[in-house]
């Protein structure tokens, strides 16, 4: 059974970053409501002096490359994944579990050496 | 005690960032939703023992398949005025769907309740020795007992690979990829020239 004790220090830096950031969050909105420095109005809440109007819709269409890249990512990330429990499991599985992790990296090397060939990593 | 808290903390999390995925407007917005709910689920499955899978939840789920979905929302034109125009169209097919997923869920507490599935003949299967860890008894399993279904995976991998490749690479005129052999046979001689023009000349290149 796993030992949830080791996670303690895990959950009590997850309440102190909540806490923290919801303070620093929400801390300067109700001091400036109190004070009465919240006074916007149009010309405050205008791009007049950090940069300015945009020319266009932020969210426009991209280049289908990034997408390319992010399923390689994911593919090598499942990858990395499989490699961690055929470490730990080594002892175990002995030689079959060997060149069965050696086979599967072997696929994933003739993906590689595809994607290489292509041309699809290269960026410009 | 601070095992139920922390549940009660990640549970309620996880259906309010739910529900926001689905409730949001900007479908940005629910991704980053989707995100939070699977960060949550990572803290569930922590407490129920499943160390590696809530591992594997960060890794590959928000690490990777959040960041796709946001590629693929990001990527689609979408006009949000249109989108919300089809709710009343859509909403006979949102509803099958909904009850298809609701009928999933009673089969699978019915067949949890009908006992385990026994495909392998009695005595073949050797549970995972409690001592070892969580992790090293998956490993034991899938590298030992299903080793084929692990290499299924390393095959259906690679076809995703080279789908994504053959669908969305286009052989582009405008990249300039470097050349390695190309650039070590260059030669000084090939890319200087030494000149000696007459004087008020220019140099003919």
């Amino acid at each position: 059974m796993v030992d949830l004790s080791q996670y303690l220090p895990i959950l009590i830096f997850l309440g102190i970053a909540l806490a923290l950031s919801s303070l620093f969050v929400f801390l300067p909105m109700g001091v400036s409501r109190l004070t009465g420095t919240h006074n916007p109005d149009a010309e405050k809440l205008s791009e007049y002096e950090c940069g300015f109007p945009a020319f266009e819709d932020p969210r426009s269409q991209f280049d289908v490359r990034f997408y390319l890249v992010a399923i390689l990512f994911i593919i090598f990330d499942l990858e990395a994944a499989f490699l961690f429990p055929w470490a730990v499991s080594l002892d175990m599985t002995g030689w079959p579990g060997w060149i069965t992790m050696m086979v599967f990296l072997g696929e994933l090397a003739i993906g590689l050496a595809y994607a290489w060939k292509k041309g699809a990593l290269e960026w410009e | 005690m601070i095992q139920v808290l922390a549940f009660y903390l990640f549970a309620t999390l996880a259906i309010l960032s739910a529900v926001l995925v689905i409730m949001s407007r900007n479908p940005v917005h629910s991704v980053l939703w989707l995100i939070l709910a699977f960060f949550n689920a990572a803290g569930l499955m922590v407490l129920a023992g499943a160390e590696f899978i809530a591992m594997l939840l960060v890794i590959v789920y928000v690490g990777a398949v959040a960041v796709l979905f946001l590629f693929v929302v990001m990527m689609l034109d979408i006009d949000f005025a249109e989108l919300r125009a089809g709710f009343v169209r859509n909403f006979p097919l949102g509803m099958l769907i909904a009850l298809v997923l609701l009928a999933e869920l009673v089969f699978g507490i019915g067949a949890w309740r009908a006992g385990s599935i026994d495909l392998a003949p009695a005595g073949a299967t050797e549970a995972a020795p409690m001592a070892a860890s969580n992790i090293a008894a998956i490993g034991q399993v899938l590298y030992g007992k299903y080793l084929f279904l692990f290499e299924s995976a390393g095959i259906i991998l690679l076809v995703a690979m080279v789908g994504a490749i053959v669908l969305t690479h286009r052989d582009r005129k405008d990249t300039r990829p470097q050349n390695i052999s190309k650039q070590n046979r260059r030669r000084p001689q090939d890319a200087t020239v030494n000149m000696r023009p007459e004087i008020g000349e220019g140099v003919q290149l």
